[in-house]
């Protein structure tokens, strides 16, 4: 889907969360995995800039390992914080998301 | 960082050299997006343009990485280089002349209207 954009800026920090939440990992494969989710508008500078935030929030740990080509790539893995950190993005996404959708089915 | 140095800039000098010696060797769409970052980051500067130095080598250090892996430019920052530039400077909590201008004008209106409102 095309012009996602400003939609899924105030998420995108969350996707990212929940995908380092899984397993360590670095920005290409990041970005990788949101195009395989269909988010394929979403660039590794964007992830980028995510990534820096929530190195300078301290909400993840970095790892610099040699790769096999290039310079060293920098893994992020989530610490104690970022997990909290998920977890209330995860509430705020249930509320939002309900509240959105009771709007939708024309409730109140 | 000694005395000489700040007052001088000559570390910031070395620094500069060091990254076009790393964005020489860049592939050359990668090098165009380089001059490129550096035009949009320029106007986050502070006086010295030393809070820019770390920002700056993160971005190369980027260009670096994902030219290795293959990517081409376009994946890697899309179109809007200028949007890139703005998060990663904002990412990094620099502010700009902008910003302080800004605040400056705001506070004179801000002082104005209360004299006014007596």
């Amino acid at each position: 889907m095309d012009d996602l954009t400003e939609m899924l800026k105030g998420t995108l920090e969350g996707c990212v969360l929940e995908i380092i939440g899984s397993e360590e990992t670095y920005g290409y494969a990041i970005t990788r995995r949101l195009h395989e989710l269909g988010f394929a508008d979403v660039v590794e500078g964007t992830v980028y800039t995510i990534l820096l935030r929530l190195e300078k929030n301290g909400l993840v740990q970095v790892t610099k390992r040699p790769s096999g080509l290039g310079p060293p790539r920098k893994f992020y893995a989530l610490n104690d914080a970022g997990r909290e950190e998920l977890a209330t993005f995860w509430a705020k996404w249930e509320y939002i998301t309900s509240r959105i959708d009771k709007l939708k089915e024309g409730g109140r | 960082m000694n005395f000489w140095e700040t007052m001088t800039g000559s570390d910031l000098t070395r620094e500069w050299k060091a990254f076009e010696a790393r964005a020489e060797a860049l592939p050359a769409d990668y090098r165009a997006a380089w001059e490129e970052i550096k035009g949009h980051l320029f106007p986050y500067a502070d006086f010295t343009g030393r809070n820019l130095m770390p920002i700056l080598d993160g971005a190369l250090g980027l260009l670096e990485e994902t030219a290795a892996d293959g990517q081409s430019i376009h994946e890697v920052l899309g179109d809007d280089i200028e949007g890139f530039c703005a998060a990663l400077a904002g990412g990094e909590g620099a502010r700009s002349y902008r910003d302080r201008w800004r605040e400056q004008l705001n506070r004179n209106v801000a002082r104005k209207l209360g004299r006014l409102g007596g």
